[in-house]
């Protein structure tokens, strides 16, 4: 990637590339962005097999977690309840029942709170989407700002500083660090706002999108845009520092190499201004490892969220993952996997796509 | 072209710092704000609202601030069932039928009567519905004898009914409203869903949003015909017992409950601390099946173990207000046996005993559930205790921790070799520790089969039917002590209920059954 990216002044032999395979009927980028998603449906489909797989394997009777002990005493009623739950029937076609059912957008039924999974999910979903995407919008601000910096004041005091930091942010446990900062911030110093999504005595904002901040400034109430962003600060602050530290580092090392290319020292001996060097030559270049790194954290960050939303009693995801696996609610548990390696996939697929859209020859491969 | 990028950022970090600060010190306490909202922060055992099929701590909170039931509590005292929807009880002197006379003037909350035939099909509803309170009412028949009377006739002596009566899984439902809503008296209802997001009752609040694994939020029933409520909401959140701590403190909510007495030493002087002994008994069991282990069923086994525990040490461990239970039953229901009565430590004596047993080093395996908490206190450390305590006298124990669902397969399969477990009570009567006995539902999980223990079996049928407070208090004590010379079973300790309330919260008490009466609750 290094020594070819951007410079068209440098390598003119770039060009008739992407001329050729317009030729050929299709842009290369949609053929890439098909070939993608075609990958991303079977992978998809490859999740479904080893959420059911793992899910069915858990020791434990999922009926005995749900029956009422006398209930479990008689036989009509538990099979009942297995058969209702289609748990009667061999695995293959439980499995079978399971994909047709998804395929309609249909869940299964959750055995705790005897709603479509799919309702459960759209109200737990939203709320660690706002903070993991609140957490991933810091990442890449901090992150590639912080990395920068360090980069262009190479071994000055600044770069010492920085680096000491990500080197905390990636070696801090996240669990640890949300329970410091509950009690720094929100008890010692009285700052930030406690426990949940928004104010308790506000209420939340009609749900529109789900997510909280969204909602309220949709609903015009600016009271509870104010507690909800104030409650999204800290946990979204604990659950960046990681990806932060990370994306410092490397963009620190990616900015670095850039900047000891021939073309970046050719762009300052022609006497090119700082800004257009940084942002034409130096971060375009920079931005394919960075983007690679951003992925894989935010995939982190989901992880991270289940500790975080539990410390801050955030209702999100985490919670509810906690919730089924600790009563094998099992359509509950594969519901949850299910949208979790979804939003991995769409993660990857969109760092592809972005490889495809900064660096022509991946488009090509 | 340094300087430019590095202004930039830092300006970005110090915008979102400000950020953080402005909207966070911007926010007020809810207990500040006027509005009279109640925040309890507790760690969610939740899974319904449908008072048929509640069984779980959190659930019974919210059962018990939405329905009402034929009979009470008067605050945290059990001793008495007292009247609530019903105006007067009798229980008949054979002890088989209870005559409970109806309110006149309740009204559910959308207005309409509360007649005898909603208590009717409410109990029944429960007891055929086979969900889990379902035994509250096994062999009970409920019949309406005229528009304001109901009789509930047992085949056999049942003076626990009257104690049951108050659980408020067996809070009255507007049947009317119900059936429309799916509700049958049968396996086949499916009320459920409904009753999660609206409540049919009669209690001083509704339920506004339902959540099992983040919140329950309550709202006063404007309809109530009883005294009015002082909140006009209450917000019961899932919290953990570390944040709960710091939420009450800082004045975010106004009880938590689930804080252990670690948790609780050193609380600052404008929060009340409520402790007391809560009527959770923890227990450590051998299981008496030969199938599961050579060694466990060994009287003299038993025997080295009871007198080998170090329950003072216990004690230190679970914190300030708990108390060791002298037998299955705890302090607070009739026919408790006295604290004089409690086993002690007695090394020799164990050593003694596990020398007349025939075995030499035993090692056997305990199981518990490994993130299990009660009442703030992990089974972990007691675990780890015991173990240290039987070391010194000469077993070996492999201590085998598994998560709740798994650990509890195992238990209710009878397949433990020695387990440490808790029962708390499903109605504050001692009829509800016969399970106990051989054969019953805890007996069999400890392997000890219907036939196995003639003496303890035969004070457990006397204390049955014994009716009276005096008689049962009696033949619940001689069972307990029979219980404890021969039985497999060795009561440990009964952990602190520790409830930290802001001082702004006033009539808290604790109590055995629905932990607290959110409708109790005042403002000072």
């Amino acid at each position: 990637m290094s020594n070819t990216a951007s410079g068209k002044t440098l390598q003119p032999d770039r060009v008739p590339e992407p001329a050729r395979a317009r030729r050929r009927g299709s842009h290369p980028l949609a053929r890439f962005l098909v070939r993608r998603l075609l990958t991303a449906v079977l992978l998809a489909w490859g999740i479904t097999l080893v959420t059911f797989v793992l899910t069915n394997m858990v020791p434990g009777d999922p009926v005995a977690a749900n029956l009422g002990q006398r209930a479990l005493g008689d036989p009509a009623i538990v099979a009942q309840w297995r058969a209702e739950h289609g748990l009667d029937k061999p695995l293959w076609e439980q499995y079978a029942l399971h994909l047709r059912g998804l395929l309609q957008g249909d869940f299964g039924t959750s055995q705790q709170s005897h709603r479509p999974v799919s309702q459960d999910l759209a109200e737990f979903v939203p709320a660690t989407l706002e903070l993991a995407g609140a957490a991933i919008l810091v990442s890449l601000v901090l992150g590639v700002g912080f990395g920068v910096v360090a980069a262009l004041r190479r071994d000055r005091l600044s770069d010492h500083l920085l680096r000491v930091l990500s080197l905390i942010g990636i070696s801090v446990p996240t669990f640890w660090l949300a329970l410091v900062a509950f009690y720094v911030f929100f008890y010692r110093l009285q700052i930030t706002p406690g426990s949940g999504r928004v104010d308790p005595a506000l209420g939340g904002a009609p749900p529109v999108t789900g997510l909280q901040t969204i909602d309220a400034l949709l609903a015009g109430r600016w009271d509870i845009f104010a507690s909800a962003a104030g409650h999204l600060v800290t946990p979204a602050l604990v659950l960046a520092l990681y990806t932060i530290g990370l994306l410092t580092r490397f963009t620190r090392s990616a900015v670095l190499e850039v900047l000891g290319q021939d073309y970046v020292r050719a762009a300052r001996a022609k006497g090119l201004p700082g800004r257009v060097i940084l942002f034409r030559y130096v971060l375009r270049s920079a931005l394919v490892p960075i983007i690679t790194v951003a992925g894989l954290a935010f995939g982190s960050l989901l992880s991270g969220t289940v500790l975080v939303e539990a410390i801050f009693a955030w209702p999100g995801i985490g919670q509810y993952a906690y919730k089924s696996a600790t009563t094998l609610d099992l359509p509950a548990v594969m519901g949850v996997g299910l949208v979790v390696g979804v939003v991995y996939l769409v993660i990857n697929l969109i760092v592809d796509v972005l490889y495809g859209v900064i660096d022509p020859r991946v488009r090509l491969q | 072209m340094a300087t430019r990028s590095q202004t930039a950022a830092v300006l970005l970090a110090g915008a979102l710092a400000l950020a953080a600060c402005g909207s966070g010190g911007a926010q007020a306490p809810a207990a500040q704000s006027g509005a009279k909202t109640l925040v309890i922060d507790t760690s969610f055992d939740l899974k319904t609202a449908d008072p048929g099929r509640t069984y779980e701590p959190t659930g019974l909170i919210v059962g018990k601030a939405t329905y009402e039931t034929l009979l009470t509590f008067d605050g945290g005292d059990v001793t008495k069932p007292v009247p609530a929807l019903a105006e007067s009880y009798e229980l008949s002197e054979d002890g088989k039928v209870v005559t409970l006379k109806l309110k006149q003037g309740a009204t559910f909350a959308d207005g309409s009567p509360i007649t005898a035939d909603d208590v009717v099909f409410s109990l029944t509803r429960v007891r055929d519905m086979k969900g889990t309170p379902s035994f509250l009412l096994d062999g009970v028949e409920v019949a309406k004898a005229d528009d304001s009377t109901i009789t509930l006739t047992s085949k056999q002596a049942n003076p626990a009914l009257p104690y049951i009566l108050p659980n408020p899984a067996l809070g009255i439902i507007n049947s009317k409203l119900a059936k429309q809503n799916g509700a049958t008296t049968d396996p086949q209802d499916k009320a459920e869903q409904y009753l999660n997001s609206t409540s049919a009752g009669s209690g001083p609040y509704l339920i506004e949003s339902f959540n099992v694994s983040s919140q329950v939020v309550l709202k006063a029933n404007p309809k109530y015909y009883g005294t009015k409520p002082a909140y006009d909401k209450v917000v019961i959140r899932n919290v953990e017992a570390a944040t709960q701590k710091l939420n009450v403190q800082r004045g975010d909510s106004q009880v938590a409950l689930n804080l252990s007495g670690d948790q609780v030493a050193g609380m600052p002087a404008n929060l009340q601390v409520d402790k007391t002994s809560s009527a959770n008994v923890i227990f450590l069991f051998a299981n008496q099946n030969q199938e599961i282990s050579k060694t466990t069923p060994n009287a003299k086994f038993v025997e080295a173990v009871r007198k080998g525990v170090d329950y003072a040490g216990l004690l230190e461990l679970a914190g300030e207000g708990a108390t060791q239970a002298p037998g299955v039953i705890p302090s607070q229901i009739l026919g408790a046996l006295g604290a004089d009565q409690a086993a002690k430590r007695d090394l020799e004596g164990a050593k003694a005993a596990l020398a007349a047993s025939g075995l030499s080093n035993p090692t056997v395996k305990l199981e518990y559930p490994s993130e299990l908490t009660v009442n703030g206190l992990s089974f972990q450390p007691l675990a780890e205790r015991i173990q240290a305590n039987l070391k010194e006298v000469g077993i070996t124990v492999d201590l085998n921790p598994a998560p709740v669902t798994t650990a509890l397969d195992n238990y209710r399969n009878g397949k433990e070799e020695m387990g440490l477990w808790y029962w708390g009570p499903d109605y504050p009567d001692p009829s509800d520790y016969l399970v106990f006995l051989p054969g019953k539902t805890v007996g069999e999980r400890a392997g000890w089969k219907a036939g196995s223990d003639k003496t303890v079996e035969e004070s457990g049928e006397k204390a049955a039917v014994a009716v009276g407070d005096d008689l049962r208090k009696q033949a619940y004590a001689d069972m307990q002590t029979k219980l404890n010379a021969s039985g497999p079973f060795i009561p440990l300790i009964q952990p602190s209920q520790n409830i930290v309330t802001a001082a702004s919260v006033t009539g808290l008490e604790y109590h055995p059954v629905w932990t607290v009466d959110v409708a109790d609750l005042g403002v000072k």
